[in-house]
């Protein structure tokens, strides 16, 4: 009989190990149940999601007069469109290379400067001076009647 | 040592063993635990009415964590607030959930506090030498229903605006000092964004560390007294 007992409890599948399972699946899902609402809440779809970056962009022209630049989402990442004529616009990629700060379109040195910590690139993204290692990446852009249209390089 | 018995538990994983061997030889906790936890009976004379303290702090710790997370989405100024909540509710996930929680839970906690009091009351409990424990009590409950009354104009419904309205009036009534107390409480001569943000701060700050203090000093009065008999 007391060998029985011996043989159970080495196989580990006695009463207690069973229950002991038990209450600790209890807890699991207690916990979990209680955990899964709130990693949601703080992690909403809407936000994880960005537009799905089609291969053309576009953005009517009278949003950006010339002279001027905007930030828009391209491929779901910040990109810089600038206007410096009538039928003349560029696009950047506006993450600086250097640590990620969203470069800014100064119109009276004609460059684009990144407020963190100077660096400074041409219209074709080219590195100017400062700390960036490497040009920011360029996209084809085009006036087309009313519209900007940007597309892959 | 190949198990370690904590009143009824039986731990045989060494990983865990060697964690409390840690923590036991640098602070001794086995007496504590002991004391406190493990071999601690509850008096056979309780019966449901006693638990009630313990559901209150329940709610109380539940009303801290939803509130952290509304915390995260809501916007306190008079021009978000509302929309920040309507967004809570329909657009964050489980956000319905949460804030009916924290909605729900404020409700019961005042009934439990109540119920609590009641017994306590009933029973005499306050009676000597339980005095200093009825005074940290209702410094709890002013507590409570301050946390109710600033909440309440947090979501700025027309619902929490004209309450507050009419509770910040209330202590004008008073002679001399009224007056003060109101523009005190409203930070100016209307309910406005600057009473807003002082019913915010009070409502998140400043409770939740009066609360946490004289919930401790609550629990060590019991602890030091123990639990009061029957009648």
């Amino acid at each position: 009989m007391s060998d029985e007992i011996i043989k159970e409890e080495v196989s580990g599948k006695d009463r207690r190990s069973f229950l002991n399972l038990s209450i600790f699946i209890s807890f699991a899902v207690a916990i979990g149940g209680a955990l899964y609402p709130v990693i949601k809440y703080l992690l909403p779809a809407d936000s994880t999601k960005g537009t799905e970056g089609g291969e053309t962009f576009f953005i009517s022209a009278d949003e950006i007069p010339v002279g001027s630049a905007k930030l828009v989402r391209y491929k779901n990442r910040p990109t810089i469109i600038i206007r410096t004529k009538e039928n003349e616009v560029y696009a950047l990629s506006a993450v600086c290379t250097h640590l990620g700060c969203i470069v800014k379109w100064h119109e009276d040195a004609k460059e684009l400067l990144c407020p963190c910590h100077a660096a400074r690139f041409d219209l074709y993204g080219n590195v100017l001076g400062g700390p960036a290692p490497k040009p920011l990446p360029a996209y084809k852009a085009a006036v087309e009647e009313d519209r900007i249209l940007i597309r892959e390089a | 040592m190949n198990e370690l018995r904590l009143g009824p538990i039986l731990i045989r994983n060494r990983f865990l063993i060697s964690i409390y061997n840690f923590v036991e030889n640098r602070l001794g906790i086995k007496e504590i635990l002991d004391l406190e936890v493990f071999y601690k009976l509850a008096p056979s004379y309780l019966g449901i009415f006693s638990c009630f303290g313990g559901i209150t702090f329940f709610m109380f710790t539940l009303q801290v964590v939803t509130g952290i997370l509304l915390l995260v989405y809501y916007v306190p100024t008079t021009a978000q607030a509302y929309d920040s909540v309507v967004h809570i509710t329909n657009n964050v996930p489980f956000g319905w959930l949460i804030r009916g929680i924290h909605h729900w839970g404020a409700n019961i906690m005042i009934i439990t506090v109540f119920i609590h009091m009641g017994k306590i009351y009933f029973h005499g409990i306050y009676k000597n030498p339980r005095e200093l424990n009825w005074v940290t009590g209702i410094v709890l409950l002013i507590c409570t229903l301050s946390f109710s009354f600033t909440g309440y104009l947090l979501p700025w419904t027309q619902l929490s605006y004209w309450a507050t309205v009419v509770g910040t009036e209330i202590p004008s009534a008073m002679p001399v000092i009224g007056d003060y107390i109101k523009i005190f409480l409203r930070g100016g001569a209307d309910v406005s964004q600057i009473t807003l943000t002082r019913f915010f701060a009070v409502h998140i700050m400043v409770l939740p560390a009066a609360v946490i203090m004289f919930i401790v000093l609550h629990i060590i009065m019991i602890r030091r007294q123990g639990i009061s008999g029957p009648l």
